[in-house]
């Protein structure tokens, strides 16, 4: 493309009235790129006055300085263009006023005492839009050679039935794979549901059976039982699947990633990769390889994975206490198998079973914890229970004792109208223990409304076992990717299939493979099947969008795609091994395999490149990089005592439009920073952060989300890798006589933004302790 | 409460209450706002929350032995904030009025009581016993006269004066014979009662650790009762409600003019069996002027408790029990004065079938009193006196 640049100024806002404009114009125009200003640049004259330069054919690449690029986006823009944002509202005049920093007079622009900060600031976000449309090229997209839209669902229960009805719908062909010999799951094993609409009183026959004959009507729902998926191979729109019998052992098995201690010889020294790819095929013996494409398998566009749950299993010596060897003493799973072959008896002699207690929680500890994997839906089943055992005798008993009883939504209804139920004894506490006393059970509870040291006569007692998701025995989805079946980090999330914890709940760590149902939490069959629906319309939104060669989510639209440099990468694997979502997949010599529609577009790759040969086509190591260098910073030949310059590398997600809001907020911070956006702390590369010292920057921070169990992090990883980066460079700086205090880290949430202005003044409080870069002016 | 408790939920229990008018008890959700609102219960497990719960679970034998559910005095705070609307102070009442259903003898009366189709027995045996007794002195009193002169004694307490005496219509000597002995057993079943109850709400509060007694000595505990005394006469508990403060006046108005009225009928009993001087009294008589003002405040004062209670249909629930005393009350009041009216008016036969519904009033109150609402005063007291003795705080 050849490219013809222009900077249009808008002056309103308060822009016009902050800035000296005719210093501003000179920025561009001293470059030889012609510079128009408007008053009102972001109305209809205005984009009128940028759309005829365009049609004219004078410019392609422009830099628009007005507001933030998180507004007006829709307006500014102009096809087949490069449109670079320089943020002069919320980035310098909305934050920094002339009454705190008033302008020059004519006599002080020209000594070297004084300095406009505003106007500098302005000037230098100028500069960098100017270089970085130089730097950026437009993207173009990536198609799949091949292409399935079939969409394959993981599991026959009803989450599985409901993704593949509700796909079956849109037009989607649909295959559910199911593991036994039929459908329908747990739910077609329960004897009744939960009620679903007002008045939430009577409980309703389960609605799988609705749904199992419904299927029958949508000849593109194929179905597969006995059937389990032996390997996930490719990338969206072309996953390439092979199917294989229950406990059947083939090649085309996926393997498992070397366990990280057989990666070192005995000395302690890391094998080569191709001794390392040689001990994976030994460990994995009798397994392809990931990178090997079955010539039988079956392709998909996207998966959705319904695998579901299975009752915990609650015995041994945590739940000696509880009887749980006893015959009356059983699970929850096992009370609705019984209550649906008939009326409520005792298994140990078959009377009938007129007392029951529900015990919702081990109440052995000092917590009140319920059981392991309990949720509200077990709080449901347990009302649910009793209800079958009232609605069986009429002189029934049944007594809950809870810890917790959790019925949201509408459901508190049916709470309310078994609490109106004479036979139903309700009460918070610990059960302590339960014993065989003659024929019956003795239940001892303590803590408990009524006081402590309760007794219950029981006939039968029930234990709420959780719903363990299915995730927590096996991968279930067995990709053929390099980091391995499964997703990473689900220990955090207690095993259940990952999720993007607060922000996209059907996404997983796998682009391509969404989660729904009772793998992800516990879910009762209402919302398994609202969830299955969610699920569904985002493998319809991926294979739309990795049809179109664009990313499908956190930067929907985003037509970039990581471009490798292959001739000088040194097979160190760090893109594999720190790619938060397994795009890459290297080879037996460790060069990296690109999966593009598997990419999410967050740079985490570029960030972890030392060779630097990975870049995006409008987001490079050279086009951040140039950013930084275009920030002009004063020496001492400028002035007497020249200002600081601080780079902020902040994430787009959360810490960029925090500063935003600092703006909109009209809060004031040190207008020596500049700020660089970057696509995700995972994508900062420590090179930028040298750059920015070595011109004689005096300080770098980058500001990213928060981290950790309950991560914000878009991108799963980013902040937690800078981190780690921003650690090292620290002792790098010190061999170069650099404080390593220099760099600083920081997270932020979104709704914070009101500590950003002390995050940063705080840093150059720092900074000025250390004095000015030593490295300023050479 | 350390010692092991073997919840035995009743579900009769629960339809018992329900069918008192606490049909609200298993909407608890337990938050406690009622014992927070309650200006009247104790720090140490306050009521009514652990009675709502225990209603729910049925728990017959914890609540009617509770000597809390009587210190409630049914101001109707809890029930006003109450969340879920599970109205504890009618729970609380219902309790009761269980509580005093299981307590008298005979159980058949007691049931009879709180029973709508039981009315008209009720109401028809005294009736049949009065014309009875009626007939018999307006027709055998030649006969009357014979027999009891037989063993010394004067039948007749009639004046003889040309005006209207009751003791024509019906002897007072029938009234005696039928309301001394009447009382006596009501004071006995009383006895027998609370001995029983005091013991239970002692137990009780041993168990739940509401008290400092671990022995219960009948001897401090009755000297306890005048300490209680002026404050159930001054009403100040009741007075510490706010939703339900105007009860309080009409409660007031019909606890003194029964007290007033039983002092009327004290005298009336001595003057007439030592000195032999037959009733009625003269309008100037101090006497007199007591019974006068007592019998009108009790029609005000019971009127206005019916008015109380229609006006409030919605917030408070007013069981059969409920309207069976209060009707009681006010007939009691409206014949008592009707007659007095017709009798100065010399409208003898109207002032004499009058009298004869007076006298069925007063019989459903006295002989049904160890099982009606009314016996609450003999309860609450009761219950008060522990509370003082045992040091409930």
């Amino acid at each position: 493309m050849d490219k013809k640049y222009g900077v249009y100024i808008c002056t309103g806002c308060g822009i016009g009235d902050v800035l000296d404009m005719e210093d501003l114009v000179d920025v561009p125009e001293e470059e030889g790129v012609t510079c128009k200003t408007h008053p009102f640049l972001c109305g209809k004259e205005g984009c009128e006055l940028i759309q005829k330069d365009v049609d004219d054919g004078k410019v392609n690449a422009m830099v628009i300085g007005a507001c933030s690029r998180r507004v007006n986006f829709d307006v500014f823009k102009f096809d087949n263009c490069i449109v670079e944002r320089a943020n002069l509202r919320e980035g310098v005049v909305w934050p920094h006023s002339r009454e705190k920093y008033p302008a020059l007079t004519e006599d002080q622009k020209d000594d070297e005492e004084h300095f406009d900060s505003i106007q500098m600031k302005a000037e230098d976000y100028i500069r960098m839009g100017m270089i970085r449309v130089e730097k950026v090229k437009l993207p173009e997209p990536y198609k799949p050679e091949t292409f399935s839209k079939k969409i394959l669902i993981l599991g026959g229960g009803i989450t599985g039935i409901s993704a593949a009805l509700d796909a079956a719908k849109t037009g989607f062909e649909v295959t559910i794979v199911e593991k036994t010999d039929k459908l329908g799951g747990y739910a077609a094993k329960m004897r009744s549901q939960m009620p679903v609409e007002e008045p939430f009183e009577a409980l309703i026959p389960p609605v799988i059976a609705d749904k199992l004959e419904e299927m029958e009507q949508y000849p593109n729902i194929e179905v597969k039982t006995s059937t389990e998926v032996a390997r996930i191979a490719g990338q969206p729109g072309e996953f390439r699947v092979t199917f294989k019998k229950p406990g059947e052992k083939i090649e085309f098995d996926v393997p498992f990633p070397l366990p990280e201690e057989m990666k070192y010889d005995d000395s302690g020294k890391e094998l080569t990769a191709e001794e390392q790819h040689n001990k994976l095929m030994e460990y994995n013996e009798g397994r392809k390889d990931i990178l090997t494409i079955d010539p039988e398998s079956t392709s998909y566009g996207a998966v959705i994975l319904a695998a579901g749950w299975r009752p915990a299993r609650l015995e041994g010596e945590a739940f000696a206490h509880l009887g749980c060897d006893l015959p009356d003493v059983i699970t929850n799973d096992e009370f609705e198998l019984l209550a649906a072959k008939g009326k409520i008896v005792r298994p140990s002699d078959g009377k009938e079973a007129k007392s029951v207690v529900f015990v919702q929680s081990p109440g052995k500890d000092e917590d009140d914890a319920d059981f392991e994997y309990c949720g509200a839906v077990t709080s449901q089943v347990a009302l649910k229970q009793a209800k079958y055992v009232r609605n069986d005798y009429s002189d029934g008993k049944a007594y809950i004792i809870y810890q917790h009883m959790r019925t949201p939504g509408l459901q508190e209804n049916f709470y309310k109208s078994m609490q109106q139920d004479n036979g139903i004894f309700m009460s918070k506490g610990a059960v302590t223990g339960v014993s065989q006393q003659g024929e019956g059970l003795m239940v001892d509870a303590t803590n408990t409304l009524l006081g402590d040291n309760l007794n219950i006569q029981a006939d039968l007692v029930v234990l709420s076992a959780g719903m363990v998701p299915a995730t927590y025995d096996d991968p279930v989805i067995n990709l053929a990717y390099r980091q391995g079946p499964g997703f990473r980090d689900n220990d955090i999330f207690g095993q259940y299939a990952d999720s993007n914890y607060i922000c996209f709940p059907y996404e997983t760590q796998r682009t391509g493979v969404y989660a729904a149902g009772a793998v992800r939490r516990s879910m009762t069959i209402e919302e398994s099947m609202e969830d299955a629906s969610g699920a569904v319309l985002k493998a319809i939104q991926c294979i739309e969008s990795a049809n179109r060669g664009v990313s499908v989510h956190p930067r929907s639209g985003d037509m970039t795609y990581p471009d490798f440099f292959f001739q000088r990468c040194t097979q160190c694997k760090r893109c594999t091994v720190e790619c938060p979502f397994g795009a890459l997949d290297d080879d037996e010599k460790g060069t990296p395999k690109v999966n593009p529609t598997r990419c999410r577009r967050c740079g985490t790759c570029l960030g972890a490149c030392p060779e630097r040969i990975i870049s995006f086509a409008d987001y490079s190591i050279d086009s951040v990089g140039s950013q930084i260098k275009a920030v002009q910073v004063p020496s001492e030949d400028d002035y007497d005592e020249p200002p600081y310059r601080i780079l902020a590398l902040m994430c787009e997600n959360d810490a960029y439009p925090a500063l935003d809001m600092v703006g909109m907020n009209r809060k004031d911070y040190t207008p020596d920073v500049r700020v660089v956006p970057v696509r995700c702390l995972g994508s900062v590369n420590t090179i930028w952060i040298k750059d920015a010292l070595a011109q004689g920057m005096d300080g770098v921070i980058v500001i990213g989300c928060k981290k950790g169990d309950d991560y914000q992090c878009h991108f799963m990883k980013g902040s937690e890798l800078a981190e780690i980066r921003v650690n090292k460079i620290g002792e790098a700086l010190s061999s170069l006589a650099l404080e390593e205090e220099r760099v600083r880290f920081e997270e932020i949430a979104i709704d914070e933004y009101d500590k950003l202005p002390g995050m940063l003044s705080d840093f150059v409080e720092e900074i000025e302790g250390l004095g000015p870069n030593p490295f300023k002016g050479f | 409460m350390s010692e092991k408790y073997l919840a035995q939920p009743d579900l009769g229990f629960i339809d018992e209450i329900t069918g008192l008018g606490g049909d609200t008890l298993k909407k608890c959700f337990q938050c406690a706002t009622c014992s927070v609102a309650c200006p009247i219960a104790p720090e140490n497990s306050p009521f009514p929350r652990k009675e709502m719960i225990a209603a729910s679970w049925g728990l017959k034998d914890r609540l009617l032995v509770s000597g809390d559910i009587w210190l409630c005095h049914q101001c109707g705070d809890c029930s006003d904030l109450c969340p879920r609307d599970a109205k504890p102070g009618d729970v609380l009442a219902a309790i009761r009025s269980a509580a005093i259903t299981e307590y008298a003898q005979p159980k058949f009366l007691a049931k009879a009581v709180n029973d709508k189709s039981k009315l008209p027995f009720l109401l028809g045996v005294p009736a049949l016993w009065f014309a009875l007794l009626a007939w018999i002195t307006m027709t055998a009193g030649d006969t009357m006269t014979n027999i009891f002169h037989s063993i010394g004694i004067e039948w007749s307490h009639s004046t003889g004066h040309d005006v209207i005496a009751h003791a024509d219509f019906f002897s007072t000597w029938f009234v005696d014979l039928t309301f001394v002995p009447l009382a006596t057993a009501v004071v006995i079943i009383f006895i027998l009662s609370l001995r029983r109850f005091v013991v239970d709400m002692h137990n009780n509060a041993v168990a739940e650790g509401k008290t400092d007694k671990t022995v219960l000595n009948w001897v401090d505990y009755i000297k306890t009762l005048p300490r209680v005394l002026p404050a159930v006469l001054k009403h100040d508990k009741f007075n510490e409600c706010e939703t339900n403060r105007d009860r309080s006046t009409p409660h007031m108005m019909v606890l003194y003019s029964f007290i007033g009225l039983a002092v009327v009928t004290g005298i009336f009993f001595f003057v007439l069996y030592v000195f032999q001087i037959p009733g009625p009294y003269s309008q100037l008589n101090p006497v007199k002027w007591l019974a006068n003002i007592s019998g009108v405040a009790l029609v005000i004062g019971s009127s206005l408790m019916i008015k109380n209670r229609l006006a409030k249909k919605d917030e408070q629930v007013t069981a059969y029990k409920d309207w069976y005393i209060l009707g009681i009350v006010f007939a009691l009041g409206v014949t008592g004065l009707l007659t007095e009216m017709a009798r100065l008016a010399g409208a003898a036969n109207f002032s004499y079938f009058i009298y004869y519904l007076h006298l069925i009033a007063i019989f459903n109150l006295f002989a049904f009193l160890p099982f009606s609402k009314m016996a609450h005063i003999v309860y609450r007291l009761a219950a008060m006196t522990y509370s003082e003795y045992g040091n409930r705080k």
